[in-house]
């Protein structure tokens, strides 16, 4: 179903034009209407770094071997699903505009406002791999295990488009979930392994990795981008299965409540 | 000669759930928790079934509150209906005082966004973009964001964008209603001219001369049902009889 509403985006003439277009609009939008523009993409995961070693690599000295990268790659991924989750849970509230008056599908909102969030993440991961091999010391190049991260990219788009649907379809009923929602993800932040050890990590929260899908994509994000290896397979599958089950209930959703949302919101 | 459709509709009605919120301080609501507000049914739509072909254009005639509004909201894929299914064959347009803009982004912004939404390609669009910037008059302010529009200006930027990119099915909701004299004149004009032609159009107005002169086929409605559907000045007659 998912590759037959695909192929007929694609197909389809303006589809992925128009995905693009409005993609471009909100990034802009996003960035450009700030003083400092797309430079707060790069100052709010540095300062989120500098917050957490201070923490835990001064203070509580966990002793992570290159702990400033390790931070870095966790937290772009931690803050692109909370954008892309938290960040539109009112989403067909504000782009109502696009839906109000024609026939268009939902959906396109939702793929463009990540796509969007997807430039973001890109620039900010450019930004990681210049810092592991400029600035970080005593670690090895980026090696081409570097490229699994476009199959992890394209499981954490998924999960947060999954979720995406989930939560904004919710509050076309219950506006409720905003809360509920800010509530969750501080759990989960701190139930991913994002500035933990990751043995520490797997043993005192075992099956964690395989719980909270969050956990297993930045763990083998790791693997691939610092320790340059293959990423832990069985994880990574059960990570995208994750997402596709999210997905098809978002979807569900989507044509359930969402199709309500001119007339309740 | 078998005429293609436009849109079909078969056994459609709508019901609003509406709640009354009667609980407005935090005190009322505590004690109130478990004692929901209460909800009021209200059927706006009765069931009806009809068909419009293509490149007809239909008038739509009934009181304040009769279920026109919702009645073109359900054709043009906005609302969902209740019962029965509706087909509709190609993009839609619903305008009434505008059609969807975000007043964040500038009039050049709204065109491409607006226009692609309608179905055409980013190079269609920039083969039509002076010619929709130059109708709506607002060359000087097309860098401009339309929340610093006069409401004039909106509309008519609107108006321009249906006019030169236009849905295959157009929805109008009083739309002759939009901008000064000039501008309206102008509006008509293109009107007659090529919207007539080839588009699908349901018109909703008050004006018996607009309907009159432009509907094949007018349906008139009264209190949610569809009382009548065919010959324009039967049509006409019977809101013309209802209003006194």
């Amino acid at each position: 179903m998912i590759i037959a509403i695909l192929t007929d985006w694609f197909r389809r003439s303006n589809k992925s034009e128009r995905l693009w277009l409005l993609a471009k609009i909100e990034f802009k939008l996003r960035y450009y209407e700030n003083k400092l523009g797309l430079l707060w993409a790069l100052i709010k995961p540095l300062m989120d770094i500098a917050i957490y070693y201070i923490v835990f690599q001064v203070i509580m000295r966990q002793n992570v071997p290159a702990f400033a990268s390790y931070l870095f790659i966790g937290l772009i991924i931690w803050n692109f699903f909370i954008e892309s989750t938290g960040g539109t849970i009112q989403i067909l509230n504000t782009k109502k505009y696009l839906y109000e008056y024609s026939n268009m599908n939902k959906l396109e909102i939702y793929v463009s406002t990540l796509l969007s969030n997807s430039i973001g993440f890109f620039f900010n991961f450019v930004m990681f791999l210049l810092f592991y091999n400029l600035l970080e010391k005593d670690t090895n190049y980026s090696s081409l295990h570097t490229l699994w991260i476009l199959p992890l990219f394209i499981n954490l788009y998924i999960l947060s488009l999954a979720i995406s649907l989930i939560l904004s379809n919710i509050y076309v009923i219950a506006k409720d979930i905003t809360q509920l929602w800010t509530v969750f993800t501080s759990f989960l932040f701190f139930l991913s392994p994002i500035f933990y050890k990751l043995d520490t990590f797997k043993e005192r929260l075992p099956t964690f990795d395989y719980l909270n899908p969050l956990a297993g994509i930045i763990i083998n994000a790791r693997k691939a981008t610092m320790e340059g290896a293959n990423p832990d397979i069985k994880l990574f599958a059960w990570d995208f299965t994750y997402a596709i089950v999210l997905l098809l209930l978002g979807i569900f959703l989507l044509n359930k409540l969402g199709s309500k949302a001119a007339e309740k919101l | 000669m078998t005429k293609a459709l436009a849109i079909q509709a078969k056994g459609i009605s709508k019901t609003f759930n509406i709640s009354e919120d009667s609980h407005n301080t935090v005190k009322h609501r505590l004690f109130n928790l478990f004692n929901p507000p209460r909800r009021k049914k209200v059927e706006a739509l009765k069931t009806m079934d009809f068909e419009i072909y293509k490149g007809e254009c239909i008038g739509l005639l009934g009181r304040n509150g009769c279920g026109k509004s919702t009645l073109i909201r359900v054709l043009a894929g906005v609302f969902p209906t209740d019962t029965g299914k509706i087909d509709i064959y190609g993009s839609t347009l619903l305008m009434n005082l505008g059609v969807g803009m975000s007043h964040q982004l500038t009039a050049r912004e709204n065109i491409y966004v607006s226009a692609s939404v309608l179905g055409l390609k980013i190079k269609e669009i920039d083969a039509i973009f002076d010619q929709i910037v130059d109708f709506a008059e607002l060359r000087e302010f097309i860098d401009t964001k339309i929340k610093y529009f006069s409401s004039g200006m909106v509309a008519r930027l609107g108006f321009s964008i249906a006019v030169n990119a236009g849905a295959d099915i157009m929805f109008l909701d009083e739309i002759f209603a939009v901008g000064d004299m000039k501008f309206q004149e102008k509006a008509i004009r293109v009107f007659e001219s090529s919207w007539i032609e080839g588009k699908t159009v349901i018109l909703v107005s008050h004006s018996m001369d607009v309907v009159q002169k432009y509907c094949s086929r007018t349906a008139f409605m009264k209190n949610g049902s569809l009382v009548y559907f065919g010959d324009t000045d039967k049509a006409i007659q019977m809101y013309i009889d209802d209003n006194h």
